[in-house]
């Protein structure tokens, strides 16, 4: 296996190859032996829960934290022997914001231009144009701890972009975030992937893993336990349905018969709940809406329900995803 | 577009010299401009010896007597000894605050000097503790301090002090690297510091102290660090132990021996940081 690590200098070496990657925490194992393999110019995401080794993954690939084992070679350089290479290949984009909290958005990027060897005039020219690009002109000018959530990811973001690196790296980027910020988020991976750029992208959204990523890498306690196309995932995952709570049990029975008239139903009795595919989203749902509220039979919720995390795991795996901490406060469904 | 110049060739770069003066004095300046946006950060340095100087002076000063001279004159080689020591707090919290912003997670994925980021660090909190000092021997001489200076004595003192600073900044950069948050910096700088600072003869002589305080003074980096100041400025000669008959001489032996020790460890400890 390690002599399939030879730097290439003809054609192009994957943006990202890694194998039996390995780091412990004392007893804790984070990334247990974990391989991957990105090709350059795709769009790859880490999707796993709380605490599955994405950051720890993400931090050794960007030369921020050394494997206890196992190889990680970005564009054909070691990250622990030619890290130094890597850093000039590749941008990070935490979890937090990486930025300087008592200096403006201004001031920060600017600073991020000079040390990337910038000269002053340069730097501002830079820093300009980004502020442009991520629409942060009219906060410019304020220092950094008194922007919103939104605003820092921004400006963050804007910084990571300085120089075209050729592979953007993004833990979590939009765990907490506003619709609008997440938005320049989604749109400015797509764009990054049209211009050739690759994406590592490690997420706990499942819809944001679908909506980006040309390949998902399902991960869970350090370890890959799928991959494969978004499609394939989809197509293993289960689609959308919409879901039909009944206000009780009759209401639950007369409910049953009566969308089997039209729609292939899923039911669960324990939860009262008709569950039915909803391929076309918003108009399924208008159309059992519809029924249901022509019946005037007494229900609880009508609602689109996305496949989570929890689905994929489920699904893939059997059972459910191991989640030592809480779900994240803003689903997406 | 997002990209706005092309990628830089790998081969074009600037020789590791030139990078690490060049993104210490990036780094350095990053530091420095954040000091008026953080005003508490100079209360350290500045406030705190203020009233420390007004409380002595004018409250508990009237009782303390020190023979063969004002106690105005002997309180002020107090006071900067005193601030100088509180320096290393002052760098250990900006340390354990800086350490602990992802900011720093930032500057180690770019393609720079890492020692840089130390350097820098060094370099801030020196320049921070320089202009605290500043302003306290400012403050002195205009409540009416007459340091008995020659002009060799002064150049002197002002070495002294520089290496003083220097020194006190690395142990400080070093604690904050050691501890896990700033507010176990504030910790231990109360616990260890502040009483070193106090039995240092800083306010009253350490020959009146009682056995315990005296001893622990005698040896006292800090209560070298006073009475070469005031053997300087006053001529007063301290004696006790073999580092108070010859203070300025055990002054920079100390100040070796904390660069020789927390220098290695600052960047060992930094290191470590760096892969884990």
């Amino acid at each position: 296996m390690a002599n399939s690590f030879r730097p290439t200098t003809a054609g192009s070496p994957p943006a990202i190859e890694a194998h039996g990657l390995t780091k412990r925490f004392g007893d804790f194992t984070a990334v247990d032996r974990l391989d991957l393999r990105v090709e350059a110019g795709t769009v790859v995401s880490l999707l796993g829960p709380n605490g599955a080794g994405k950051t720890t993954t993400v931090r050794m690939l960007a030369t921020l934290a050394r494997p206890d084992s196992g190889r990680a070679v970005i564009a054909g350089y070691d990250v622990v022997t030619q890290a130094d290479q890597v850093r000039r290949l590749i941008s990070l984009t935490g979890q937090f914001a990486a930025l300087d909290k008592n200096l403006t958005a201004r001031e920060n990027l600017i600073l991020m231009a000079r040390l990337r060897g910038r000269k002053l005039a340069a730097a501002k020219a830079v820093a300009d144009e980004l502020i442009e690009r991520f629409a942060i002109t009219e906060v410019r000018d304020r220092l950094v701890k008194n922007l919103s959530g939104g605003e820092r990811r921004r400006v963050d973001l804007a910084a990571s972009l300085i120089d075209r690196p050729r592979l953007v790296v993004l833990d979590e980027p939009t765990t907490g975030l506003d619709p609008r910020s997440r938005q320049v988020v989604w749109s400015t991976i797509r764009e990054l992937r049209a211009e050739g750029v690759t994406v590592l992208l490690s997420t706990q959204y499942l819809e944001e893993a679908d909506a980006l990523a040309d390949r998902v890498v399902l991960i869970d306690r350090g370890r890959e336990i799928a991959a494969g196309s978004p499609a394939q995932l989809r197509a293993q995952v289960g689609q959308q349905r919409v879901d039909v709570v009944a206000g009780d049990a009759v209401a639950f029975d007369r409910l049953a018969g009566l969308l089997a008239e039209s729609f292939e139903t899923t039911l669960l009795p324990d939860q009262r709940t008709i569950s039915i595919p909803a391929p076309n989203e918003a108009a399924d749902l208008a159309r059992v809406a519809t029924l249901v509220s022509e019946s005037e039979i007494p229900v609880d919720e009508v609602a689109l329900r996305r496949p989570t995390l929890d689905d994929a795991f489920l699904a893939l795996t059997g059972r459910p995803a191991t989640e030592p901490e809480l779900a994240p406060q803003e689903a997406i469904a | 577009m997002i990209s706005v110049t092309p990628h830089p060739h790998l081969d074009d770069r600037p020789s590791p010299a030139w990078r690490y003066a060049r993104d210490s004095i990036l780094l350095t300046g990053r530091s420095l401009r954040s000091i008026p946006r953080i005003p508490e950060r100079l209360l350290d340095v500045t406030i705190q010896p203020i009233v420390f100087i007004l409380l002595f002076l004018y409250v508990f000063g009237s009782a303390i007597h020190v023979p063969g001279i004002s106690y105005k004159d002997y309180l002020f080689p107090g006071i900067i000894g005193q601030s100088l020591a509180f320096g290393i707090i002052g760098a250990g919290v900006a340390t354990s605050n800086d350490m602990t912003e992802g900011v720093v997670d930032r500057f180690r994925s770019l393609p720079i000097s890492r020692v840089s980021i130390i350097t820098a660090q060094v370099l801030a909190q020196f320049c921070e503790a320089l202009l605290g000092m500043v302003i306290v021997v400012g403050f002195g001489l205009i409540l009416g301090w007459h340091p008995h200076l020659t002009a060799p004595h002064a150049v002197e003192l002002a070495a002294l002090m520089i290496l003083g600073v220097f020194a006190f900044t690395w142990a400080g950069v070093f604690f904050g690297m050691l501890v896990r948050s700033p507010d176990a910096m504030q910790g231990v700088g109360f616990i260890v510091i502040f009483p070193l600072a106090f039995m240092a003869g800083t306010f009253v002589p350490i020959a009146g102290m009682g056995a315990v305080p005296r001893a622990i003074a005698h040896w006292d980096p800090i209560a070298a660090l006073v009475a070469s100041v005031r053997q300087l400025t006053e001529g007063i000669h301290s004696s006790g132990s073999l580092q108070l008959d010859h203070p300025i001489a055990a002054m920079v032996v100390w100040c070796l021996i904390i660069v020789g020790i927390c220098v290695p460890l600052a960047l060992r400890r930094f290191n470590h940081m760096l892969t884990n």
